[in-house]
């Protein structure tokens, strides 16, 4: 404290140092440092990472979110697509969860169901499907899921960049994506990016981190950690030992095997949605990018052994599988008990990590950064409110999606094998689960139903799953000539339209890529 | 692409293809001339997504305002008007390819073969027409590109209120912003006021109250009148 001025700066946050180069680290850094570097409250950004602990290299399914924190970054979309071999993804489809016969599938897609703030139509559905039960619920309350069976995109080449006809997330390739981020970033935003080993830490007397050891014998001091170190979890679980509350008695995936596959030929059609396949102890995934796609068994060891599994998706990608290597990952379903300690804050894998059935990860990494960037603790008297913040919301963001990608399994009627059997047994349902479904019989999940004004899956997940699924309600009867009816027939009037509109004028998912690739998309 | 063997009947009216065009693009020097008449915007390309330049001749319907009693009543014609048929097209006779379909081509106007199916001169005085609007565009084309590189395009939409009570909104249209213009550091401006890139962009921009005009010849023709419109920027 030499000075006066020193002193006034006591406590203030001015150097943020980001610990990991996966996609959680350069999404942190990239965020924290458009807002704040340069501005003017100063603040520095660093980015330490290893380059001996290699990154997971996989999570290639996003969110519509996506598009929000590219632009805050200042990534524009062209870039953005032809850099990380990017593909457009409108939804999941989910083939087999439901009885596993033939023809099981159902669409969750990223539109909500039509005239979704001024009309529920869940109810109405029901009643109507009475009639044509052939009609699927997201088939009948929104025109997407038409554009995913055509394989056709959300938009044209005459959209701006970052919006669309329908909404829509991307396909990535993981390993691209962290070098585009990591250019733009320390290039474009001025992060100071630091090759090292992250040893130890030196603490401050009040039990904060005051700098990280690295191996070259180096230092590099901070006034708040992000914690992006992966399943490592170097500061939260080595450094802070915060507990992980495991999550394998609800959900039981343990284990992931990963394949890239190439496209038979140049040409081939990127589906544009997720395909998320059942499997006996399980489910694949399948995933489109530009120049090939991602696939991958997600399983439960205590259900299947792991060759078995690798078994299982080399016959799920059929003969080309033959020429290509797959990769095993251990994972475990759990979050840490708390996410900010002191001065460190976890992001990523590091955090917690659940199967990623909804590709919820990615979108969690987003969602811890807008509520640290756009909220940043000015001083470090301020850090402990911000901390007690983040942990209540993000506990029940992990509660909410626990929650819900359970919902996927405890409503099946699939009991081919012991994990569908499992799934579906009482005492892996969560209570709070419970109560809803019976709740949801009566009642179509609605606004009021969750509690947060921002819930990570709200009620229109909740009934593309539930209906998908196939799930028996038993909602009460709206007469033809209530408001509401005449509502949801303009609407169901209007979705045709949309629909017949937009089949006849999106173009092929590759097509329009290829147009993005060749001309790029305009800002506006 | 233009074949005597196929063509050799076929005539050009070279005006009756404007006729039917809500819009017409057009090249760099035709800026400040169009601009005695017509509102210029940029509209985007369907195949590739790229701004154009272009001449509003319409409000309502894709036809042209400007087209009375078979005569163009405008001070100025842009020159891609009277050429709505044809297109460059080396491996054709002349050098040229044709759109049989466009109201330009038929049994009217003037011969595109002589009786001996040899070309007629005309041809050579479409291509060099072509070729010349062809350069220009292209020079309009490295404009826009460096203005919507700098950002200072945006969505532009027309409202109409028709005198039955209806709107109309011309959509799909893009202007020049002149705030972001405005707000563009002092060496842009500079260095786009030396490439001879400012003055197009103020042309363009004050253009736009020739929307006046369309709705007065609008008026003038059609019994559902333009009561009154806005021009906005949108997004
Ligand atoms: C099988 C599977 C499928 C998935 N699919 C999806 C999906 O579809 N959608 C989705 O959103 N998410 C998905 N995820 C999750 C997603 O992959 C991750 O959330 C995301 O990649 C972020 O990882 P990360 O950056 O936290 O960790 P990592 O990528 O593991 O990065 C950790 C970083 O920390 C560094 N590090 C570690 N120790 C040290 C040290 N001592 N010193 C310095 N640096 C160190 C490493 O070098 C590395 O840079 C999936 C995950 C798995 C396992």
């Amino acid at each position: 404290m030499e000075t006066q001025q020193g002193e006034a700066r006591t406590g203030a946050i001015r150097t943020i140092v980001v610990v990991g180069g996966g996609s959680a680290g350069w999404i942190a850094a990239a965020r924290l440092a458009a807002r704040h570097a340069r501005g003017t409250d100063d603040i520095v950004v660093k980015l330490v990472e290893s380059s001996t602990v290699p990154t997971i290299g996989v999570g290639e399914g996003t969110w519509p979110t996506m598009r929000n924190t590219l632009a805050k970054i200042g990534i524009g979309e062209t870039d953005f697509l032809r850099s990380c071999d990017a593909a457009f993804k409108q939804g999941a489809q989910f083939v087999g969860w439901k009885d596993g016969s033939p023809g099981d599938a159902y669409y969750h897609p990223l539109n909500p169901p039509a005239g979704a703030t001024e009309v529920n139509l869940s109810p109405h559905w029901q009643h109507l499907a009475g009639a044509a039960p052939d009609r699927a619920f997201a088939d009948w309350a929104d025109f997407q899921a038409a554009l995913c069976d055509a394989g056709l995109a959300p938009k044209t080449i005459t959209a701006p960049e970052y919006g669309g006809v329908a909404n829509y997330a991307y396909h990535l390739d993981a390993g691209k994506f962290a070098t585009l981020l990591r250019d733009h970033a320390v290039g474009r935003l001025g992060v100071e990016h630091i090759v090292a080993d992250v040893t130890g830490v030196t603490m401050a007397d009040n039990g904060d981190i005051a700098r990280l050891e690295l191996a070259d014998g180096g230092s590099v001091a901070g006034d708040l950690f992000v914690d992006c170190t992966g399943f490592a979890a170097l500061l939260i679980g080595k450094v802070y030992d915060v507990p992980f509350r495991s999550c394998r008695d609800v959900l039981f995936a343990d284990r992931a095997i990963a394949m890239q596959v190439p496209y038979a030929e140049e040409d081939a059609p990127i589906t544009s949605h997720t395909v998320s396949t059942a499997q006996d102890a399980g489910w694949i995934w399948d995933i489109g990018l530009w120049a090939r796609r991602g696939t991958g068994y997600v399983y439960s060891s205590a259900h299947i052994d792991d060759d078995a599994a690798e078994a299982a998706l080399r016959a799920y990608v059929g003969p080309a599988a033959e020429q290509l290597s797959a990769r095993r990952i251990t994972i475990e379903a759990g979050h840490r008990e708390r996410f900010w300690q002191n001065n460190c804050v976890a992001v990523g894998l590091s955090a917690g990590f659940l199967e990623p059935l909804e590709a919820s990860a990615l979108m969690l990494i987003e969602a811890s950064m807008d509520a640290i960037a756009d909220r940043l603790p000015r001083t470090r008297a301020a850090m402990d409110t911000a901390a007690r913040q983040f942990n209540e919301s993000f506990t029940h963001h992990w509660a909410r999606i626990i929650e819900f990608l359970k919902l996927h399994y405890a409503i099946t009627k699939r009991v081919d094998t012991a994990f569908w059997r499992d799934n579906a047994a009482a005492r892996s349902i969560p209570d709070s689960l419970k109560e809803r479904l019976a709740l949801w019989r009566e009642h179509p999940p609605a606004p009021q139903d969750f509690a947060h004004a921002r819930e990570v899956f709200s009620w229109p997940s909740y009934q593309y799953v539930l209906h998908g699924m196939g799930f028996e309600t038993h909602y009460p009867a709206i007469a033809a000539t209530t408001p509401d009816a005449a509502i949801a027939r303009r609407w169901t009037g209007r979705i045709e339209r949309m629909r017949a509109d937009a089949v006849a004028q999106m173009p092929r998912n590759r097509d329009l890529l290829r147009a993005i690739r060749e001309h790029g998309l305009q800002a506006v | 692409m233009l074949d005597p063997m196929r063509h050799h009947a076929l005539h050009s009216d070279a005006m009756a293809g404007a006729a039917a065009r809500q819009f017409v693009q057009i090249g760099l020097s035709e800026i400040a001339l169009a601009a005695a008449d017509m509102p210029l915007c940029l509209v985007k390309d369907a195949q590739t997504g790229r701004f154009t330049l272009i001449a509003l001749l319409g409000l309502i319907e894709p036809r042209n305002l400007f087209w009375h009693d078979g005569e163009m009543r405008a001070t100025y014609l842009p020159r891609a008007a009277s050429l709505t048929g044809f297109r460059l097209d080396a491996a054709g006779a002349g050098g040229l390819a044709v759109d049989e379909a466009d109201p330009a081509m038929g049994a009217r106007g003037e011969a595109l073969f002589a009786a001996d199916r040899s070309p007629a001169p005309i041809l050579a005085d479409i291509r060099a027409g072509l070729e010349r609007i062809v350069a220009d565009i292209a020079a309009a084309q490295a404009l826009i590109d460096d203005y919507a590189r700098l950002r200072v395009i945006r969505p532009l939409s027309i409202t109409l209120q028709l005198s039955d009570g209806r709107e109309h909104v011309v959509a799909g249209l893009y202007g020049l912003d002149e705030e972001a213009l405005a707000a563009l550091d002092d060496a842009t401006v500079v260095a786009l006021h030396r490439a001879d890139q400012l003055a197009p962009a103020a042309v363009m921009a004050a253009s736009l109250a020739q929307v006046e005009r369309l709705r007065q010849l609008h008026n003038a023709t059609h019994a559902r009148q333009i009561a009154a419109y806005q021009i906005a920027f949108t997004d």
